[in-house]
């Protein structure tokens, strides 16, 4: 038989689809070529596998070779189809079995000593042999216990070459992988800072508090020095744990970026780009789609330190997010979506200068140069935001003086409970609610609907405002264990409101 | 004669707009009429003028035709006032350098209305914005016109306040009579037009140009019997004002401030300096504008360190942790020794209430009078 068959996947966003690997060997000039949509690292994959193949101490059949990756019309990228195309080409020359790569899924890489590297995406590749129904996935060793996590697959994990022909030939024994530290026991976050060394600011550590929980976006304004970063540097500890669904959600972006860590991820996930980061960094996309920073945010929390630095273009792909879930990239070759429900936390100066309204120094910045900075936040941005804290710089007095820290342990704990009963509820964070859910979730009884009337006359608050203080009052009153929104839960929700310099 | 001075000071408007020299102080025997059939180098010679003002001149003179100047502005229902007619106001002539001509949109209160200009810092704090709100609603409710500069800040609190009370109340442009400016104030200015004037030196489309701020204010100042300093930096274009109200006779009043606090050392200052020290809103209404019979006595203002009975135990806590300059949140608690959520709700509830307010910055304050 001159023609062998192996089955691959290949990602496309988040998910792998099935690519099937076909050699043919016939007789002719000797050559080597690969047709089927493949990118530049597909190609080079003729070199590796030609001298993978004989440092492993094959042979190299001396015909022509032709490896067509199907369907066609499907781009493939990536170095993971090494390991099929050698694997197929051995076949054929009857050093592997054809029978055994039927119900088996192949990826890899190879190296030139006929050695395995790791692939991205492994986890989702794993999913996706069993959605096309194999019963073997074979892949580097690197990437078996992060595949092997998810289940109803078995998942061996091979270091060579030769190890992988001997293993589907049956003269090698390989243990099927098995998931490790995948308990559902809460992240690591030991490592990360605690709230306990923060003096003072415990207005702007009760509002993180009430973000954590409801999965409200929140953002920081104060003057320079006065600890926004340091702060946000401590909400991931104070997160709720990762559910497991969430977490290999997770796990799939991270792997898909070539950023996963081999095994499940357990913590939420928190990250900081630098404002200089370009629209493709934030969003995600490039020729080679990878996911980008507020993907890698998913399930966790987006932090964005001098938000109104960042390119306005760059901040305003953070809305389709922001509404969805998702971030979808339309590029000639394909439409990818990748998913991005993220926490947004974001930190700004009150004006240029940066001292407006501080106590110590005086603001040099006039009223339309402030009035310009803040306007560079979009308003549609804006209305997505549901907590607004004002961190002030605080005296030597005030921070001796401010009330002892909890340490982040204790707040989790707190934490975890109010997103527990917000998940029973209504299947969603709070932060997620919206007309008819908001409605029935947020009933407010005779004296904190009263008190809500006053507030609308006497604060001025337009129908946005009115469902984020909704929203914020049901966080808090989950916080305080309550089944109903009491006048103090919507009261305190209140002072999240936006400033006035921001509600234009 | 009336006509041709008429446009000799229109002209002598729009040259002072281009050159930003003030002539009309300096013509002494000139006869006014004469003033746009004159060479430049003649009017050179008995008035001192620049190099530039003598080619602004010339180039003025050329294209120089009072009827479609005036069509121009009459068209949009803007009328101007020159120094020849009998409508200006009396008091603005007796300023060192009075506009030679003034653009009004709208309607220039009677001459027998005081008036009073509320000027201050356009990055006021919550207190000062309350306060100049205040006093322009106390004022207008008395029937006095309130003046000010349709700037942000105070400014912009003074007409508010005035409006709520449906007072009459006049706006000083720094720029041409149809440029809004700034753009955040557009809806005000169509209030103000409504319930008084808006007015300018400047024809339309002059742009805000830095030196015509100060220009103007020698206008506010011209327009009103009284000026009130609401808060000002010790730097600040209210102190302008002030200057320019003293070389016209009008009073000074200024709004104390905490002390020490940098918005408000200005305005502290001119208190020392011996400006009046305007300690009481009815007080001060009454001084400037006594009712014709026995003044009914108005209740003394509420502003009272203590705190008032009452008040659920946790507000009156939180309420004695706020001072009267601005206090954060952190520093609430810290006084009154309360959980955070606990202080948080208590000053929402007092805000609602009317005993405290919240600045730009988040901090917390006592109002005056709630």
């Amino acid at each position: 038989m001159s023609v062998c068959r192996a089955h691959s996947l290949t990602l496309s966003g988040i998910d792998a689809l099935p690519v099937e690997v076909e050699v043919d060997v016939s007789p002719g000039l000797p050559g080597f070529s690969i047709v089927g949509l493949p990118d530049a690292a597909v190609q080079e994959a003729r070199e590796r596998v030609k001298v993978a193949i004989s440092n492993s101490g094959y042979k190299f059949p001396t015909k022509k070779v032709i490896v067509n990756l199907a369907p066609a019309h499907l781009r493939k990228e990536g170095p993971a189809f090494d390991l099929p195309i050698a694997l197929a080409v051995l076949a054929v020359s009857g050093a592997v079995p054809a029978e055994s790569l039927k119900d088996a899924g192949v990826v890899g890489e190879l190296s030139l000593d006929g050695g395995l590297r790791g692939v991205r995406g492994a986890l989702s590749m794993a999913e996706g042999a069993r959605r096309e129904g194999l019963r073997r996935l074979v892949l580097p060793e690197i990437n078996a216990n992060e595949a092997a996590s998810i289940g109803g697959v078995k998942v061996f994990g091979i270091r060579t070459l030769r190890e992988a022909v001997d293993f589907l030939g049956g003269a090698h024994e390989v243990a099927q992988a098995v998931p490790e530290g995948n308990d559902g026991s809460p992240g690591n976050t030991e490592t990360v800072e605690d709230f306990a060394d923060v003096a003072g600011q415990s207005f702007a550590r009760r509002a993180l508090e009430v973000a954590a929980a409801g999965g409200h976006n929140a953002i920081m304004s104060g003057p320079p020095g006065s600890g926004k970063t340091m702060l946000a540097r401590r909400l991931p500890g104070i997160l709720p744990p990762l559910t497991l669904d969430e977490s290999i959600e997770v796990t799939k972006v991270h792997s898909a970026a070539g950023e996963g860590n081999g095994a499940l991820i357990h913590a939420r996930p928190f990250r900081a780009p630098h404002h200089t980061i370009s629209t493709s960094g934030l969003a995600g996309g490039g020729s080679n789609p990878r996911p980008g920073e507020v993907s890698l945010a998913h399930h966790g929390v987006l932090f964005l330190d001098e938000f109104p630095e960042f390119n306005r273009p760059t901040l305003e792909v953070l809305r389709q997010p922001l509404e969805d879930g998702h971030v979808t990239i339309s590029r000639v070759a394909a439409t990818l979506s990748y998913p991005a429900r993220v926490t947004l936390v974001c930190s700004m100066n009150p004006c240029p200068c940066g001292y407006a309204g501080d106590k110590r120094r005086t603001c040099r910045c006039s009223a339309g140069q402030i009035e310009r900075y803040q306007g560079r936040i979009s308003g549609p941005l804006l209305d997505r935001i549901d907590l607004f804290v004002d961190v002030p710089r605080l005296t030597r007095q005030e921070l001796r003086g401010g009330l002892a820290a909890e340490p982040s342990a204790v707040i989790r704990k707190r934490v975890a409970v109010a997103r527990e009963t917000q998940v029973r509820r209504q299947g969603v964070p709070n932060s997620a609610l919206a007309g008819a859910r908001l409605r029935e979730a947020c009933k407010l009884g005779g004296d904190s609907e009263a008190l809500f009337g006053a507030a609308i006359d006497r604060m001025g608050l337009t129908g946005r405002s009115h469902d984020r203080v909704l929203r914020v009052a049901r966080t808090v009153a989950d916080l305080a264990g309550e089944h109903d929104i009491a006048v103090e839960h919507l009261a305190e929700a209140l002072n999240y409101r936006r400033s006035s310099f921001l509600d234009r | 004669m009336t006509g041709s001075e008429r446009s000799a000071y229109l002209f002598l408007s729009l040259l002072q707009a281009r050159t930003g020299t003030s002539f009309v102080s300096r013509l002494g025997e000139i006869p006014l009429s004469e003033i746009p059939e004159m060479r430049a180098s003649e009017l050179g010679e008995r008035v001192r003028m620049t190099e530039r003002a003598t080619k602004a001149f010339d180039e003025l003179r050329q294209g120089f035709d009072p009827e479609s100047v005036l069509g121009d502005v009459e068209r949009l229902g803007i009328s101007v006032v020159t120094l020849a007619d009998e409508t200006y106001p009396e008091r603005l002539k007796a300023v060192p350098d009075p506009p030679p001509a003034l653009y009004v949109d709208g309607e220039l209160p009677m001459p027998d209305l005081p008036s009073v200009a509320l000027v201050g810092s356009r990055k006021a704090s919550v207190s000062g914005l309350d306060t100049a709100r205040s006093l322009g609603r106390a004022l207008g409710e008395r029937g006095v016109c309130v003046v000010s500069g349709l700037a942000l800040g105070v400014d912009a609190a003074a007409h508010e306040g005035a409006l709520e009370a449906e007072g009459v109340t006049v706006g000083v442009l720094g720029c041409g009579i149809d440029v809004v400016y700034p753009r955040s104030n557009r809806r005000l200015f169509g209030l103000v037009r409504e319930s008084g004037a808006i007015v300018s030196e400047y024809h339309l489309g002059e742009a805000p140009l830095a030196w015509r701020f100060p220009a103007r204010n020698r206008i506010i100042s011209g327009l009103c019997q009284s000026v009130v300093v609401v808060e000002a930096a010790e730097k600040s274009g209210a102190l302008i004002t002030v200057r320019h109200a003293l070389d016209a006779g009008a009073d000074v009043w200024a709004v104390p401030g905490p002390p020490g606090l940098p918005e408000c050392r200005g305005s502290n200052k001119l208190i020392a300096d011996g400006a009046g020290c305007l300690w009481d809103i009815p007080e001060f209404v009454d001084s400037v504008a006594p009712l014709p019979v026995e003044p009914v006595r108005a209740k003394a203002s509420r502003l009272d360190a203590s705190v008032p009975a009452g008040l659920p135990e946790g507000e009156a806590a939180a309420l004695a942790g706020v001072g009267f300059e601005p206090t954060a949140v952190d520093a609430v608690a810290g006084r009154s020794g309360m959980r955070m959520q606990e202080v948080l709700s208590a000053l929402a509830l007092l805000e609602l209430k009317g005993y405290v307010s919240r600045d730009g910055s988040g901090a917390f304050v006592r109002r005056a009078g709630g």
